[in-house]
């Protein structure tokens, strides 16, 4: 599709290919800096919302998306990460810096036990495997009195060192920059021999292990890697909303998910991070503008509900019919559009 | 006694979810799609039946043959309006899309009906049945007994007719049976509507045993543990693993329920009794009981 011919390797692999890139780049880093100087608290919300479903989408990219394993229970990921944090700062008053990356490396264990079993089940039968694994997961953190079921947990704000972090603008910074890292360690990971080795398993598994691709190595690390992913969204959500219950892990927090990845492009890094902006976007923007029609027609208020699962349903619907390789697909094409103008390929 | 008790109620449950499990496997196997609107289906199933029956003061036998052929309207609407665009794009695309129309329908169901609790009054509501000297609801009899004819039903069309095995062919390789003379765009009509129907039955009767309301639609996941207890393509299986199901959802909540382990509880083990019941079967055979396991070439 690139309008570029690579003559090394190297090039091919760069992280950062052309200058356009990097001076893209700069102006969105210059632009984030800058937001919370400029945008409402509420608007910052939704960024900081953005950010977390940016480190969730990219982990469940790179075991769908990259490794073709497909995941329904990615919530119960999240959940275990979030509650993990919960009690490794409440119960036993460890300083965030150290429960952010446990509740990942939690979540990455646990990930790897039902990556485990999950060895021999293929496509849909995964896929119902860990949507069961999520109801479980829910069941369990319900029902459990360490994790208070249905009355939650509270969660205390990020604490670094003595330096509390509190307001929506400090949260930005934070969640900003820890998602940035994510998505540039997912970016490495795919480039390097692992991620090749994923995309090996997913085009074709068994001629990957004919080429010497240790499958359950490399499928288990897949699990992990996702996982911890997950953990660490968990974790940064539970200090976020400061306020945890079973109820915000189920299914359809694993379907939003998904949704994401297909929407933005499977098997893309870009494609996690448009689509977890689109699909957290989505809902705002809904109420936003029922919010702005409320006035002239007054009985719409009612039927909020409906008309919010309904329109955010009928665009996942819609995007999905005519674009069926999600927003990167619009951005590649529109690319090679103009690149090759004024000829058609 | 109690024991029987709770083998026909669960099995009068196990009839609902087989059907909404052959639902699922009739969609997937003429098309590979895995449906994650079936509950939804049954859902507006029952929601037409009750409009009918209660609003409309139709019979209750008008109203539910008219709520069945409805049903397979939505399904064949569903599959022409959306699905025929989907053929050779990615498989996962579509299914997501399926995702989406569950929200859709169940948003569409909620601004018609409302989020209010209704039930359907059918001539068999609180009449019980003596069989050797123990209860069993008319409804339960009912559910179970229309299911199984149904059922067999479908049996013979998969196996005997040639629209079946047209079906069958469809599902195995699109192109050499649209080659051999398949209208295959007309198959997977046909086994939308069929699944849409089997849904609209399932949920008619699952109104019968608690309440229409939008929430009923949840059934719909559970008996994804019932089809792939059977196999994602075996009918036969998905009838069985539906009864399986029912039974061991009744004997889990009778006989775990209440029970408590170093702060632990177990209640509701209805919700869950299927996923792990699933996640069992699973671990023992990948492909459900009766699934084929496929042979793969490289």
């Amino acid at each position: 599709m690139s309008h570029k011919i690579f003559t090394t390797y190297s090039d091919e692999l760069a992280l950062l290919p052309n200058l356009w890139v990097k001076f893209w780049l700069a102006v969105l880093a210059a632009l984030l800096v800058f937001c919370p100087y400029v945008l409402s608290q509420y608007q910052l919300s939704i960024l900081n919302e953005m950010s977390i479903a940016v480190i969730g989408a990219v982990g469940l990219n790179l075991l769908i998306g990259f490794t073709g394993q497909i995941s329904l229970g990615h919530a119960a990921f999240l959940a275990i990460g979030a509650y993990s944090s919960a009690l490794l700062t409440g119960h036993f008053q460890l300083p965030f810096v150290l429960s952010l990356p446990l509740s990942g490396i939690i979540a990455a264990i646990l990930g790897m036990i039902v990556g485990i079993p999950a060895l021999r089940l293929k496509g849909l039968y995964l896929a119902l495997g860990t949507l069961a694994f999520g109801f479980i997961v829910e069941y369990v953190l319900f029902h459990w009195d360490v994790t208070k079921g249905d009355l939650g947990m509270s969660v205390q704000h990020i604490q670094l060192g003595s330096y509390t972090i509190k307001t929506q603008a400090q949260y930005f910074y934070v969640l900003t920059a820890l998602s940035a890292l994510c998505v540039l360690c997912a970016k490495n990971i795919v480039r390097s021999k692992i991620g090749r080795s994923f995309k090996a398993i997913r085009d074709r598994d068994i001629a990957a292990e004919a080429m010497g691709i240790p499958l359950a190595k490399y499928k288990i690390m897949a699990f992990g890697l996702s996982s911890f992913y997950a953990g660490l969204a968990g974790c940064l959500f539970a200090h976020y909303q400061r306020w945890i219950v079973p109820g915000s892990f189920d299914i359809s927090v694993s379907i939003a998910f998904i949704a994401m990845i297909v929407l933005g492009g499977m098997g893309t890094i870009l494609g996690s991070v448009l689509g977890a902006v689109f699909i957290t976007g989505i809902p705002h923007f809904i109420v936003y503008v029922t919010d702005s029609l409320k006035d002239t027609y007054p009985s719409l208020t009612g039927l909020i509900v409906d008309f919010k699962l309904g329109i955010f349903s009928l665009i996942v619907v819609l995007a999905l019919l005519f674009e069926p390789y999600g927003l990167v697909g619009i951005y590649k094409r529109v690319k090679t559009y103009w690149t090759t103008w004024p000829f058609r390929y | 006694m109690k024991l029987l008790e709770i083998l026909i109620n669960g099995l009068s449950m196990g009839a609902i979810y087989a059907l909404l499990a052959v639902g699922f496997v009739i969609v997937f196997k003429s098309t590979g799609i895995l449906n994650f609107a079936q509950g939804e289906l049954a859902m507006i199933g029952a929601f037409l039946c009750f409009s009918f029956v209660m609003i409309f003061g139709a019979p209750y036998l008008v109203g539910f043959v008219l709520s069945l052929l409805l049903g397979a309207l939505l399904g064949a609407l569903i599959e022409v309006v959306f699905f025929t665009r989907m053929v050779g794009k990615p498989l996962f695309a579509s299914i997501m899309v399926t995702v989406g129309l569950a929200g859709v329908i169940s948003s569409i169901a909620g601004f018609v009906w409302g989020h209010d609790v209704y039930s359907i009054s059918s001539p068999f509501a609180n009449k019980h049945l003596a069989i050797a000297g123990f209860a069993v609801s008319y409804g339960a009899a009912y559910t179970i007994l229309t299911s199984i004819v149904l059922l067999i039903i479908l049996l013979l069309f998969f196996n005997r007719s040639l629209h079946g095995v047209a079906m069958k062919a469809a599902a195995e390789d699109p192109d050499t049976a649209g080659l051999m003379g398949i209208n295959v765009n007309q198959t997977h009509m046909i086994a939308w509507a069929m699944g849409s129907t089997v849904a609209a039955v399932a949920g008619i009767f699952l109104a019968e045993q608690s309440f229409v309301r939008i929430s009923m639609s949840h059934y719909g996941i559970q008996a994804m543990a019932a089809a792939i207890l059977g196999g994602m393509d075996s009918v036969r299986g998905a009838i069985i693993g539906g009864a399986i199901l029912g039974v061991a959802e009744g004997l889990a909540a009778n006989y775990l329920s209440g029970l408590e382990f170093h702060g632990f509880h177990v209640g509701d083990v209805k919700e869950v009794a299927a996923f792990a019941i699933m996640i069992i079967i699973l671990m023992i055979r990948p492909r459900g009981i009766f699934g084929k396991e496929k042979v793969e070439r490289v």
